[in-house]
């Protein structure tokens, strides 16, 4: 049987149609993975090789990755609430009690956005607090930390203009009091509320500016930061862990024997 | 055990090393977690509501024709015009199922029978609450801004009156509570603007105070203030909780701002307070010949007020006011207050003696017995002016010297919308609007002691009526389609000319009668009134009013007018007071055929049954609903009765008389018929 299942797929591995997709041929040298890896447009962005400690869990908790996962479902279950919402003054909160109330699965749904938001943001600060005190953030990493310092005020901004579209007393009264924070920036303050608020009150203009902001400029800088942040994650020598630095491979090597060991 | 355990989870963990197998394990878990939100939503209330329902119906006998009307999923009624999306029948299902009209268990009852379609305004318009939500908690109890709960059954008719700004048949405590906020005089202080723009208007009718030192004392002035009730308990004026000192400064200062008025005190004999008439009883019977009762209560022995409620409560008047001003007062109430509604009643000197002994002699000599005032300070007089403009007395009452204050108290003309969340509550209060009036109505104080809302001697009752009419003040009510909006009906400003318009001012006929669209309900509307009558019953009726319905306690008193009056008001009343609709003289007043009368006669008792309500034969007729028709050939004009038969709602609309769709010919049969009974005529005819 497995056999057979294998003849099967090495048949379906020599057609034209897969050769067209998964150019970088058969075989199982290190060239060939990598050049599956390089190949790849979803892939291309991460290092050719990886070495299996590297992906364990205690060298990275996973933190960053998971803070990329919450925001695929963001990304995901966002796109489908705009199917439900309007950024209007008279239909945006009635949307979301229909959202609440109507709309199959709209509870779970938009549970799901706004917990995986708060995720995060909670996510993304974990991230960078073990970035932070692992030194991960030293040469030739640095440009990486700055990019992922604007990816955390991007977060930040996504959650703080999605807060204002439920259009309650909450979201009203909380951008009230963040725009008119930001009115105290010394000379410009003032301007940036104006900018923030398309006008001079938390107002229909306010609430399509901040679903403009939330759904399109946003989501689309997160991208190009996030494409930057893992290129470079690629071009400064793979990810950081502990045994990567001089000195402690005689450490990684111990774990790795009792693993064979195990099993 | 113990040992078993740690090795199979030993054996798990070790399975799990591979991160393609946790990868496995992990995405399978997540598929179990994500199964849970279809199932939330195929266990949600509304879905057992509907299999219950569903269950509820199969049992009964019109189940096929239920299971047929049922359709599953969300249900709602959605009017965009009116921003209504109401879905409470998709757990209501048997909403306008009639035949579910005997069922007691909600949410499956029928909607009881309401003169609109449910379609046409969805639930929550009437009955509040929360439209959109499909849960029972969220639909009926939410609180949060912008959300209201659902109105308790009991003020059920107050949303009616978000359209409806006039009384309606259907809704008594509505109507009751809009009668209570002019009454009462609520609207003085708190004014209430309706959304056709107009406002509302007090009907208290409040005593000017610029001359009460001619009406009364001090000392009255004083207990009336600390307690209006121990007077009179019906008094419209509301208790202000006032301490023994400002009730004092405050009477002190109204007698040092009143005026004397020359003719508002009448010297009279001293004999005449103690009546010296050779009758002991002719001064109560003059009072009932008056019918003084039609407007003045009185306590009877038992304690219960009788009587009508337009004046003042008299049972202790004696107490309150001074002789020589209530004799002046009977002569001509208008010369103390221009704007009473008690007539100018012509007594002769003798029948004013008589009636001022009579009235005067209703005290209560308990009242004033504990009343000791030391004479009035400067300071005392200043202190209770400063008081006077803070409790806000001249918003009722005309003062020398203070200004009535515009929107003395909060203006209520959105009451109706006011978030929960901006109420104060007391610890232990149900938490929605209309608990919230009510304690604020029946305990006006209790929110705080230095408030100035005084409390009223309302019944719980009465209570429940003023919210039902605060509730409809919404938001919602303002921005109604302009199609929808039905306002009350105006009071004009009609005002009767000439010499016969002098006269019925004095008399003040505008008090009881309606005409014109202005005036009171007590008695018949007088518009058209020079179309209806004869001339000599008019007069004969002015002279001596007798009652046409004996059933009625309330009567025309009669005014002693001279016949030079009575004849400028009979010529007035027959020459203005007429229909468009016809001539007065169009049919003759008698020389009908005894053939037609006969032929009348038979209609009136065969075909349209008219002695179930009226009596013509007193022998006979046993019809006590509709006047009594033994003279009606002398009161009333052949042409009014012709066209009353036709159409009785045109000419008095509103009327019990039922349209009978009567044609011409019997018409005229039945006016023939009635016209022949005359009052020396009825005699002869039933011989």
């Amino acid at each position: 049987m497995p056999n057979r299942l294998e003849t099967y797929f090495d048949r379906l591995e020599r057609t034209r149609v897969w050769k067209s997709i998964f150019r970088s041929g058969t075989g199982s040298s290190t060239l060939h993975n990598a050049l599956a890896i390089q190949q790849n447009l979803f892939l291309h962005l991460f290092p050719t090789k990886v070495r299996k400690r590297m992906v364990s869990l205690s060298a990275t908790w996973y933190l960053g990755t998971l803070t990329l996962g919450t925001f695929f479902i963001l990304v995901g279950t966002g796109v489908v609430l705009m199917l439900y919402y309007h950024p209007s003054v008279p239909q945006a909160y009635s949307d979301v009690k229909d959202l609440r109330f109507v709309v199959s699965s709209g509870l779970f749904l938009r549970n799901l956005h706004r917990w995986s938001a708060h995720a995060m943001v909670f996510l993304a600060f974990a991230h960078m607090f073990r970035v932070f005190y692992r030194g991960a953030y030293r040469a030739p990493r640095e440009f990486n930390w700055v990019v992922g310092v604007i990816l955390l005020l991007v977060t930040l901004l996504l959650s703080y203009t999605g807060y204002l579209l439920p259009w309650d007393q909450l979201a009203f009264w909380a951008i009230t009091v963040g725009t008119n924070i930001s009115s105290a920036v010394p000379l410009v303050g003032d301007k940036i509320r104006f900018l923030l608020l398309g006008g001079h009150q938390v107002n229909a203009n306010a609430l399509l500016r901040f679903y403009v902001l939330h759904t399109v400029i946003l989501p689309l800088s997160a991208v190009l930061f996030l494409a930057v942040h893992f290129w470079r994650i690629r071009k400064d020598g793979g990810l950081y862990v502990r045994q990567s630095e001089p000195g402690n491979v005689e450490n990684s090597a111990q774990p790795a024997s009792e693993e064979k060991k195990q099993s | 055990m113990k040992t078993n355990k740690t090795g199979f989870l030993a054996s798990c963990l070790a399975f799990l090393r591979d991160p393609f197998r946790m990868f496995g394990v992990v995405s399978f878990v997540l598929l179990l977690l994500l199964t849970i939100a279809p199932a939330k939503d195929y266990f949600s209330q509304w879905h057992g509501y509907q299999r219950q329902y569903l269950r509820f119906i199969s049992h009964r006998t019109d189940a096929l024709t239920l299971q047929r009307h049922f359709h599953g999923g969300i249900q709602q009624i959605w009017i965009p015009q009116m921003n209504v999306v109401d879905r409470c029948q998709t757990c209501h299902v048997g909403l306008t199922e009639a035949s579910l009209s005997d069922v007691q268990q909600q949410p499956f009852r029928a909607h009881p029978r309401i003169p609109h379609k449910l379609t046409e305004f969805g639930c929550v318009i009437c009955h509040r609450g929360q439209g959109a939500a499909t849960t029972v908690g969220q639909a009926h109890h939410s609180e949060m801004a912008g959300e209201e709960p659902i109105l308790p059954a009991r003020y059920m008719e107050s949303s009616c009156g978000q359209c409806h700004q006039g009384p309606l048949e259907g809704t008594p405590k509505l109507n009751q509570g809009r009668v209570i906020l002019a009454r009462y005089g609520c609207v003085n202080c708190h004014s209430i603007i309706l959304p056709d723009g107009t406002k509302l208007q007090a009907s208290d009718n409040p005593p000017p105070l610029t001359h009460i030192a001619d009406k009364t004392t001090r000392e009255w002035i004083y207990a009336w203030l600390k307690d209006p009730t121990s007077y009179s308990a019906s008094a419209t004026m509301p208790n202000f909780k006032l301490s023994d000192a400002d009730a004092s400064d405050i009477s002190a200062f109204l007698i040092a701002n009143s005026t004397t008025n020359p003719g508002d005190t009448m010297p009279m004999p001293a004999t005449a307070v103690h009546s010296s008439a050779p009758d002991p009883t002719a001064g109560a019977s003059l009072y009932g010949e008056s019918f003084c009762a039609s407007c003045h209560a009185t306590q009877n022995a038992a304690g219960n007020l009788v009587g009508g409620n337009l004046g003042p409560e008299l049972t202790n008047i004696g107490t309150k006011v001074r002789p020589e001003w209530l004799m002046a007062w009977m002569r001509n109430p208008q010369h103390y207050d221009p704007s009473t509604l008690m007539p100018q009643y012509r007594w002769t000197d003798a029948q004013l003696k008589l009636i001022t002994a009579f009235v005067q002699s209703k005290t209560n000599p308990d009242l004033l017995a504990n009343v000791h005032l030391s004479p009035a300070t400067p300071a005392q007089i200043a202190h209770g002016k400063k008081l006077v403009i803070e409790y806000g007395c001249a918003s009722c009452h005309q003062i020398r010297g203070i200004d009535k204050p515009d929107n003395f108290g909060p203006n209520l003309s959105r009451i109706g919308s006011k978030p929960v969340v901006q109420l104060v509550f007391l610890p232990g209060m149900e938490r929605t609007l209309p608990a919230y009036l009510t304690q604020k109505i029946s305990h006006p104080r209790s929110f705080g002691p230095s408030l100035h809302m005084p409390k009223y001697n309302f019944t719980s009752a009465q209570v429940e009526a003023v919210v039902t009419a605060l509730l409809p003040l919404t938001d919602r009510s303002f921005e109604l389609p302009l199609n929808l909006q039905r306002p009350a009906v105006q009071e004009t400003h009609y005002e009767p000319t000439d010499k016969a318009g002098q006269l019925m001012t004095q008399l003040n006929c505008l008090s009881c009668h309606r005409i014109n669209g202005r005036g009171g309900d007590m008695a018949p509307d007088l518009s058209w009134e020079g179309s209806s009558v004869q001339r000599p019953w008019l007069d004969a009726f002015l002279k001596n009013p007798n009652t046409l319905r004996p059933a009625l306690i309330r009567r025309m008193p009669r005014f002693n007018l001279t016949d030079s009056e009575r004849a400028v008001l009979t010529d007035y009343i027959l020459a203005v007071y007429q229909t468009p609709a016809f001539q007065r003289d169009e049919l003759p007043l008698s020389g009908y055929s005894p053939d037609q009368v006969e032929k009348g006669r038979q209609l009136f008792y065969s075909k349209y049954a008219c002695q179930s309500c009226h009596i013509v034969n007193p022998n006979q007729d046993k019809g006590y609903i509709g006047p009594t028709l033994t003279q009606v050939g002398s009161r009333l004009t052949a042409a009014w009765i012709y066209h009353y038969l036709k159409n009785p709602q045109a000419l008095r609309p509103g009327t019990m008389e039922p349209n009978q769709h009567i044609s011409d010919d019997d018409a005229r049969s039945l006016t023939a018929f009635l016209m022949a009974q005359k009052s020396g005529a009825s005699q002869a005819a039933r011989k």
